[in-house]
């Protein structure tokens, strides 16, 4: 049952976010002249960054270590005032933290946010309950909710400092929804967790944002978290948003716009026979990989079923990390060129 | 009914917090006692001055003056500027920030809710402390709701002001430097080392412009019997006042502050 409103829109246009990084040279002159003079560089964290995302909507938001999804999370919650542009969260300027804006979003950043140490988690739910206002019957019933979803039962009256990785990342999660805010920004929400874990909290997000119609900005280092809940794909890289689209047509930019035909073969054959029909090729015993241009795949499967003796053939789009790998490379190298031309 | 509700739990939450802390809190209300070695010392110069006496105070009335400092001072111990430093550098204020309240009430419920930790042993040691001291308390039964008035009082100053010196964090590298100040500065003119009549002239004119005589020195001379009910009320008004100031202070402070927040970390 999706309840969306038209609320939880986000809308960005042209968000920037600029830092005043302090530079000092190692050792004790170093700490010397950084005492006299201390040199201050300006840092270009978000440079100008839009999107506009329907109520309801999941995205991923994709980029390597410092590429700016953590800032411009943290901008669209408020956290940062940004240093151009604009935001506009569920119709509130994020800057401003309107008591009515903040009841409206939540920011999952790490496992140790919200809780309190060294009570167990209900008590840190009770704070919230009281914090965001949340009506007895309301909070009961999300609370029977979380805890059959997430499997919260026996570990609310744990001390939190005594809980799992898990068990503790489980209860930041309730207590971040417990308030059912209609925008979600999560920020590695699975990180350091085991397999299992991932996957519960992937169905808890996915079940969230299906019962509630909220909004999701989600950035994870996991793919499957991306592939398993997001529609559509936001990457950034260097402060600048390189790519806005689906998976699929994310997938399509991978290995040159090309596919992936695996083939198992019945006699080996050598890297150097297989040129001809295709790029990339990986020859492990009788497993075969290579990437073939995607006009042509039925062209080149048919080929290679006529000229080898096959024993079975797939075809798939590139995984989506190595889709990621080679459009974050084809940046730094475009970088790298634009500085040394 | 949402405020009486926020403040319950509040404090319930911060109580349980504290209590989990109880031993530590026991051994930190003792390692704050220089009112005490400065009870010995002065009480010894007493005792072997001519008459026994020093501007007017005698051992046993030394050993009540700093013994009231010493019951204020418990009263009014408060840790938020480095809570704040720790927070703003480390970016631990961030998911407080991302509440519908301000970060500020937690942290005086903590600090409410850990008075009321530290008071059963401290009313203990108090009653230990006078029996060796020979300090003996004002019959004046007024004298201590009026105490504790000026304590609230001097307490809800003493944090503001801390607080807004911690959100110097925003600019600065560390900000606990400046709560080091302000505690010299509260020790020295609120009568730590001793009354603010012994101090030269030119001292106590500048004092009487700051809010610490006030926090500190006025409370503990109700207790002792030496300050009357109309300078205890006056001392509430100037206090009130300081409130009042810090108040929009931290208010100023926190404002500008944000924009220059960089939500390091977390």
């Amino acid at each position: 049952m999706t309840t969306s409103t038209p609320d939880a829109s986000v809308h960005v246009r042209d968000l920037k976010k600029q830092y005043a990084v302090h530079e000092k040279e190692p050792g004790f002159m170093g700490s010397l002249r950084s005492f006299v003079s201390r040199k201050t560089k300006y840092v270009e964290a978000v440079g100008g960054v839009s999107f506009d995302l329907a109520p309801g909507e999941v995205v991923g938001f994709l980029g390597p270590n410092g590429a700016g999804k953590t800032t411009t999370l943290k901008m669209l919650s408020g956290l940062l005032h940004p240093s151009g542009g604009e935001a506009r969260i569920a119709g509130f300027e994020p800057r401003k933290r309107e008591t009515a804006f903040l009841k409206q979003i939540t920011l999952v950043m790490g496992q140790k946010q919200q809780l309190i140490w060294d009570l167990p988690a209900l008590d840190s739910f009770l704070v919230n309950q009281a914090i965001y206002e949340i009506p007895d019957a309301q909070y009961h019933a999300t609370m029977r909710e979380f805890t059959e979803v997430l499997s919260l039962d026996g570990i609310l009256k744990k001390q939190v400092r005594k809980l799992s990785l898990g068990e503790r990342m489980k209860c930041e999660l309730a207590a971040a929804l417990l308030h059912r805010p209609r925008v979600l920004f999560l920020d590695e929400p699975t990180i350091g967790l085991d397999v299992n874990m991932q996957e519960a909290v992937r169905a808890f997000i996915r079940d969230y944002n299906e019962r509630y119609g909220a909004t999701v900005i989600l950035t994870s280092h996991y793919m499957a978290d991306v592939t398993a809940l997001a529609q559509r794909i936001l990457v950034i890289d260097s402060g600048q948003l390189v790519f806005d689209g689906d998976l699929a047509r994310l997938a399509e930019q991978g290995k040159g716009g090309g596919k992936t035909v695996k083939l198992k073969l019945r006699e080996a054959v050598s890297a150097a026979q297989l040129a001809p029909y295709g790029g990339d090729v990986k020859v492990d015993g009788l497993s075969v990989e290579l990437t073939v241009p995607r006009s042509e795949v039925s062209a080149r499967a048919a080929r290679l079923l006529a000229d080898l003796d096959v024993a079975d053939l797939t075809v798939e789009d590139p995984p989506i990390e190595a889709v990621m790998a080679e459009l974050f490379g084809a940046t730094a190298k475009v970088e790298k060129e634009a500085v040394s031309g | 009914m949402s405020v009486i509700r926020k403040t319950r739990v509040l404090f319930a939450t911060r109580f349980a917090e504290m209590a989990e802390y109880r031993a530590e809190v026991i051994i930190w209300m003792l390692s704050g006692t220089i009112s005490l070695v400065m009870m010995l010392v002065w009480m010894a110069q007493a005792a072997n001055a001519p008459g026994g006496q020093i501007n007017g105070y005698d051992a046993s009335q030394f050993a009540t003056y700093f013994l009231s400092v010493w019951l204020v001072g418990q009263l009014l111990v408060v840790w938020v500027g480095w809570e704040l430093d720790f927070m703003i550098r480390q970016g631990t204020l961030s998911p407080k920030l991302l509440r519908p309240m301000d970060p500020m009430w937690v942290e005086y419920a903590a600090h409410v809710a850990e008075r009321f930790v530290r008071i059963g042993p401290m009313l203990v040691l108090l009653v230990i402390f006078a029996a060796l001291s020979g300090a003996s308390f004002t019959r004046e039964w007024w004298a201590y709701p009026v105490t504790l008035g000026l304590c609230i009082l001097g307490f809800t100053c003493r944090f503001l002001y801390e607080y807004t010196l911690g959100l110097l964090a925003f600019w600065t590298e560390s900000s606990t430097s400046f709560s080091e100040v302000a505690w010299l500065l509260y020790a020295a003119l609120g009568g730590l080392f001793a009354p603010l009549t012994f101090y030269p002239q030119w001292v106590q004119d500048i004092a009487i412009w700051t809010p610490f005589p006030y926090m500190l020195g006025l409370p503990a001379q109700v207790l002792a019997g030496k300050a009357t009910l109309a300078q205890a009320g006056s001392g509430a008004l100037i206090l009130f006042s300081w409130v009042v100031l810090f108040w929009f202070a931290r208010l100023l402070v926190w404002r500008l502050g944000l924009r220059k927040y960089g939500a390091v970390g977390a």
